[in-house]
């Protein structure tokens, strides 16, 4: 058997590793999409659900001291949300909380699939995309209160792909409540 | 690109057949334990089921530490607290569960804490809050429904918080599913059926789902046709240990593939009306399976369609036009349901349980949206079409 000689180990380091440049590139890029996505999503479900009647009857059968989390496994991007009297608001998370719900995907491609809305949330789990801790009637509620805020303020043929069945809602109904909801995310963001 | 992705897992090791009790000895000894704390029921052990598991130990050399037959129909706190005293009061160092569903998931409980320590469930209640393996643990399930022997799954009932503590971790899968058929010949024609219902539903869910994937469907198919194929037969000769035996294996392959896809709107509907009616869970899986099924031909209809070679056979999936194969088998399905019913009258419709208040189905179909099955049935379901579907299996 012949020596594997300096340089041909070389070669196959690289041919093993690809292209380590490229793929570090794309990491950065696919992380740095999934922390803007997740801000947003919790700015505008907290904006929904204050504005948003289902979501906010939803809301209401909430434990008073409910709290949620979104994130990755990793721990480099996530939400934290809690019920702030009749709506959702955006917290901040600390480590070794205790929450009453978390979502939490196992890679930072799984999270960009969904939030790149490839993929919905019951696709996510039915492909084992993430896990989930704490009671299951609660995640349903939370995951409700998701598509639904998906399927007002995203356009229909983008919010068709993240949830199973788009709900029907007339196109006035639907432009009247996505501007509420986006209005009353600037006034979150710069309202305090 | 299709994106696909799925994780199968099952590392449960399956004895079944005849004699087959008088293999547990070597899996416990092979494991280096001998002294099993046996889990069980009053019903079971008057039955006689355990003193057929210990005599076939003690043929080969193992005697229980101690019997433990206090598991109530609902595994409670209570229940477990008490297990695992008498695990160590008699300082064994393994378990094996005799039983149904409610045996299981007591032992799978009392078996975190024999490993654990302490005498509170509710610290590991969630999911993946085990860290590591726990004592040798054999199941003999003594329904065949359940799957309960190859779940990783337990359901405590914390009678103070009114609440039921699911506990989810892999560490809880047995090591070793006895599957004899001298466990199920006693069992009563109705909880056959309705078990064997149960069995049906887990399998024809974990095949219609969003989580299915090629490795589950091949336990699901071969469910199904274990139970088309045996359960009549069995209910007109209830000491036909072959399809008793096909029964339970069928059962447990049932289970193997739910617990890898997981079930859907059928068990939504059907654990709601549980606790809110107190209808046996077998009985309501068999009630709303081809209501269910009708209801998500509108996204499965290929995939219901193939259900047809599997409830009956191959002469007749060949000789049914592709477009009425769906039909063709949730019919099927209604036909056994008949012939169960006119065999030992297990109920068909909500109505005919006698147990379910007409005025209850709004508070029902509320809390079938709110249960975690849903997420995995591949039709959305509103409030008011779950309300429709309770009308429609009244």
């Amino acid at each position: 058997m012949q020596a594997e000689t300096g340089s041909s180990a070389a070669d196959t380091a690289g041919r093993v590793a690809g292209s380590p440049g490229r793929a570090r590139a794309a990491y950065r890029a696919q992380l740095l999409y999934v922390r803007v996505m997740m801000w947003l999503v919790g700015r505008l479900l907290q904006a929904a659900s204050a504005v948003d009647p289902v979501i906010r009857a939803e809301v209401a059968a909430l434990p008073a001291d409910f709290t949620f989390a979104m994130r990755l496994s990793s721990g480099l991007a996530g939400l934290s949300m809690r019920r702030d009297g009749e709506r959702l608001a955006t917290r901040k998370s600390s480590a070794g909380e205790s929450l009453s719900l978390v979502f939490e995907f196992k890679h930072l491609t799984h999270a960009f699939l969904v939030l790149g809305f490839v993929e919905g949330t019951a696709r996510a789990f039915a492909n084992d995309r993430m896990t989930l801790s704490g009671d299951a009637a609660l995640a349903m509620k939370i995951v409700r209160c998701l598509n639904r805020m998906e399927a007002l303020v995203l356009p229909k043929f983008v919010a068709a792909r993240a949830v199973k069945r788009y709900p029907q809602i007339g196109l006035g109904t639907k432009l009247g409540l996505a501007l509420k909801i986006y209005g009353r995310f600037l006034i979150d963001l710069f309202g305090g | 690109m299709r994106r696909d992705f799925y994780e199968f897992f099952c590392p449960v090791k399956t004895v079944a057949g005849y004699k087959a009790l008088e293999h547990m000895a070597f899996e416990l000894r092979s494991r280096g334990v001998s002294r099993p704390l046996v889990v069980s029921d009053r019903g079971v052990v008057g039955a006689g089921l355990v003193t057929t598991v210990t005599e076939a130990l003690a043929a080969d050399g193992i005697s229980p530490g101690g019997l433990f037959d206090e598991v109530p129909p609902d595994s409670s706190i209570a229940s477990v607290k008490a297990g695992v005293a008498a695990y160590r009061a008699q300082d064994c160092d393994c378990l094996i569960a005799i039983g149904g569903g409610s045996v299981m998931d007591t032992a799978k409980a009392i078996n975190i804490l024999a490993t654990e320590g302490g005498d509170d469930i509710r610290p590991f209640a969630g999911v993946n809050n085990l860290r590591r393996p726990l004592k040798p643990f054999l199941a003999v399930p003594t329904t065949a429904g359940t799957g309960s022997e190859v779940t990783a799954v337990t359901i405590i009932k914390d009678e103070e918080a009114h609440a039921k503590l699911p506990v989810v971790s892999p560490y809880l899968l047995p090591d070793v599913a006895v599957l004899d058929p001298r466990m199920t010949l006693k069992l009563p024609p109705q909880i056959t059926a309705a078990t064997a219902l149960d069995a049906l539903t887990h399998a024809t869910e974990a095949f219609t789902c969003l989580a299915k994937n090629p490795v589950s469907d091949a336990y699901a198919t071969t469910a199904i046709s274990g139970v088309a194929r045996w359960l009549v037969p069995v209910l007109e000769e209830p000491s036909n240990a072959e399809g008793r035996l096909e029964l339970a294996q069928a059962a447990t392959m049932a289970g193997i593939a739910f617990s890898n896809s997981m079930v859907g709107l059928v068990h939504s509907l059907g654990h709601a009306v549980g606790a809110t009616a107190g209808v046996h869970h077998g009985t309501c899986m068999g009630i709303f399976l081809p209501v269910v099924l009708e209801f998500n031909l509108e996204a499965r209809e290929r995939e219901i369609g193939e259900l047809l070679l599997y409830l009956s056979d191959a002469e007749t999936y060949a000789a049914t036009p592709a477009s009425q194969r769906a039909t063709a088998a949730i019919a099927r399905i209604r036909s056994l349901k008949d012939q169960v019913k006119s065999l030992c009258g297990l109920p068909r419709s909500l109505s005919e349980t006698g147990q379910v208040r007409r005025e209850d189905l709004d508070a029902i179909a509320a809390l079938a949206l709110d249960d975690g099955s849903m997420i995995m049935n591949p039709v959305e379901v509103s409030l008011e079409e779950a309300r429709a579907l309770l009308d429609r299996a009244w």
